[in-house]
């Protein structure tokens, strides 16, 4: 084996060379048990193999990491900030009654957070207390659920710092917001990971927000695990509205109970380039998933949304919509797998894409696939892309109102029609329509 | 008043003219009806009036008290009184029915130099005119005219030009598609806004409607031009007669 490495000279770009340095200086220091160590360095092993994902990765050709991040940025241990700049930061968000948790550079920050009354119902550490606790270790050192070649995965497996676990008996009464603030002034990165878990028959919702106090280039990288059993609900919702020099890599691993209900919501303003991924497997019959996505994107950004949903028993529902706009010279990609495996007879699988592009350079790329081997299901995808409907325009204008505000109204109308899946929770659903109006007026 | 004069439009990117020289002028405080075969160019006349961008207006003017239109964009005419009441309203998923005539309403009143209703304003005249036409709460909550029926589409009409106050209000076939009961409701609702200091051009193929809305004058639309005009006695003639004469003269 050594000789036949010889016969390699693996190019790597300073990027991927930054990494593995950086990991051979920090592993002594990074959190959790000789387990979680040792998952560390067999991530590592493989990022070392395989380095970062680019177009000729299957999954990654319409967003060539390898191309677009050139240097490794150093980590912060920075875990305190003003909060009146966060809540300046958290824009309509901070309209939104929760239990907060917020991370600071991507370090828990407790003077920042709120999570008093929440008592015997919700259990939260932050990550390295977590590693050291069996109720979540185990969710940390395997993800079944992703792909051993996901190389984003294995850098945040390896380089993982700090996060938020929580693990939820009952109901709580208030959403729990996961606030993830970018304080730094230059180059700094941060790795993230997250758990959620829901005993048997909880319900709530988990909101993540992402937003950067400052101008400067970030790299983000962020996981978060989710665990939903048996016949509990989540709805879980992501707002990515990071400065426009962000690298946003972001994976939910998301695992279902029989009968549980998923409910996800992923908006998207923010980042230069930013790549949310799902790997979603059903563990059991009769489970629901509901994934909504929006992204608005201008210049020159880039939003990759990647869904992986795997049938594995019968009788489970999976629904996708993705909603993009796109303005200037942005691209939107959106590539859904639906699996369904021989046992997962009676599956319900639906998707669709549509994106709604504002100018002759944007570019919408969609790739959905069906892989079905079972022989009773109903499966279907659909995708869309075009310019706004000018007789609704005129409609709209013929009624007085001017060019502008008929244009921005119907791009709400479009990507409303995603946020839907939460329109039970007024504060929610109208701070991410005012989050949708504040990027049509050019705020974001 | 509303003048039109020597008008003629064709077809963005097409080179047929549907609209060939047509004059017809209506005085505040009248309403007249257009009638006339299918394809003469009514509903051609109705988008031009109110300001659609796929017709080229090659030659010719529409005035309205005055000041010439053509040039204005949808809602600039909007603004200077003008409404049409679509033939098949357009469904807007996605805009709710009242964000949207709220939104409206204010950016009329805007432009008109008044100021903006208040929300309780709004909302009280909104139930008050909504009730006139039969228009529940739940319609307006709806997204616009999204699983509308026919009817409520056209109620729906009604209530937008009752709530935007026009000045030139342009029916284009609202009777299209209504059962009697529907076009009597529609049609009361038209007739609550006729005033003196209103202009109103009903469009219709049949002569149904004008037994509800009588109108002042009846022109006859043929091949894109007013090639007879009467009373509201030549719609009955029309009935009578049909539209052959027409066609056949024109032809």
């Amino acid at each position: 084996m050594a000789d036949a490495a010889h016969k390699f000279t693996v190019l790597r770009n300073p990027a991927e060379e930054g990494f593995l340095s950086a990991f051979d200086t920090a592993a002594r220091d990074l959190p959790g048990t000789d387990a979680i160590a040792s998952a560390r360095r067999s991530a590592m092993d493989t990022f070392r193999r395989l380095g970062l994902p680019h177009r000729r990765v299957e999954e990654w050709k319409y967003t060539d990491l390898r191309a677009r991040i050139t240097a490794a940025f150093p980590a912060s241990d920075d875990n305190d900030a003003a909060w009146q700049a966060v809540e300046a930061a958290l824009g309509p968000m901070k309209s939104v009654d929760a239990i907060r948790m917020v991370l600071i550079d991507g370090n828990y920050s407790p003077q920042l957070s709120a999570i008093e009354d929440i008592g015997e119902v919700v259990r939260v550490a932050s990550l390295s207390q977590a590693l050291d606790d069996a109720c979540f270790a185990d969710m940390h050192a395997s993800l079944s659920t992703v792909p051993a070649h996901d190389t984003t995965v294995a850098l945040n497996t390896a380089m993982m710092r700090d996060g938020i676990a929580l693990h939820i008996a009952a109901e709580p009464t208030r959403p729990l917001h996961i606030v993830h603030v970018m304080k730094a002034a230059d180059e700094t990165s941060s790795t993230v990971r997250n758990a959620i878990s829901l005993a048997d028959g909880a319900s709530a919702t988990v909101i993540e927000t992402f937003v950067a106090l400052e101008e400067a280039a970030t790299q983000v990288n962020t996981l978060t695990h989710v665990g939903v059993g048996a016949g509990s609900r989540l709805r879980h919702v992501k707002v990515q509205a990071e400065n426009m020099q962000t690298v946003h890599l972001g994976t939910w691993a998301v695992e279902l109970a029989p009968a549980a209900h998923y409910e996800a919501l992923q908006l998207t303003v923010g980042g230069a380039v930013t790549r949310h991924q799902i790997y979603l497997r059903f563990d059991g019959a009769d489970a629901k998933a509901h994934l909504n996505g929006a992204f608005l994107q201008r210049g020159k950004q880039h939003c990759d949304s990647t869904l992986v949903i795997d049938h594995v028993h019968p009788g489970c529902e999976s629904r996708e919509l993705f909603k993009g706009v796109l303005d200037d010279e942005a691209h939107g990609v959106f590539q859904g797998k639906i699996m369904v495996k021989p046992e997962a007879q009676k599956t319900d699988g639906k998707q669709m894409s549509q994106a709604l592009l504002l100018s002759e350079a944007a570019e919408f790329s969609s790739k959905p696939e069906l892989e079905i081997f079972a022989d009773d299901v109903v499966c279907g995808h659909g995708a869309t892309s075009g310019a706004i409907d000018e007789d609704l325009l005129f409609y709209l204008r013929a009624r007085g109102i001017p060019e502008k505000k008929a244009r921005a109204l119907l791009v709400q109308a479009f990507v409303g029609e995603a946020f839907e899946i939460v329109d039970d929770n007024e504060e929610l659903h109208d701070a991410l329509m005012t989050i949708a109006a504040n990027w049509l007026s050019g705020d974001h | 008043m509303l003048e039109i004069k020597n008008l003629h439009v064709k077809i963005e990117d097409e080179g047929t003219e549907i609209l060939r020289g047509l004059d017809l002028t209506v005085p505040t405080g009248e309403v007249h009806a257009i009638m006339g075969p299918n394809g003469s160019g009514k509903s051609t006349l109705s988008y031009v009036i109110a300001g659609k961008e796929d017709y080229e207006v090659t030659d010719g003017d529409i005035l309205w008290n005055g000041e010439s239109i053509v040039e204005m964009s949808p809602d600039e005419r909007a603004a200077a009184g003008v409404f049409l009441a679509f033939q098949y309203p357009i469904e807007i998923p996605g805009v709710a029915t009242m964000t949207f005539l709220r939104t409206a309403v204010n950016a009329v009143r805007t432009s008109r130099g008044e100021e903006e209703l208040s929300v309780a304003d709004f909302m009280r005249v909104v139930k008050e005119k909504s009730a006139d036409l039969n228009i529940t709460s739940d319609m307006l909550k709806r997204p616009l005219n999204v699983g509308f029926s026919g009817g409520e589409k056209k109620r729906n009409e009604i209530l937008q030009m009752a709530m935007l106050e026009p000045s030139l209000c342009v029916l284009d076939e609202t009777d299209s598609g209504l059962d009697i009961d529907a076009i009597r409701v529609v049609s009361e609702g038209v007739n609550r806004l006729r005033g003196p200091d209103k202009a109103m051009l009903v469009i219709t193929h049949y002569q149904r409607l004008l037994n509800y809305i009588v109108p002042d004058k009846v022109h006859v639309l043929s091949k894109g031009r007013i090639v007879k005009t009467g009373g509201k006695e030549l719609a009955l003639e029309l009935e009578e007669t049909g539209y052959s004469e027409f066609v056949d003269e024109a032809a």
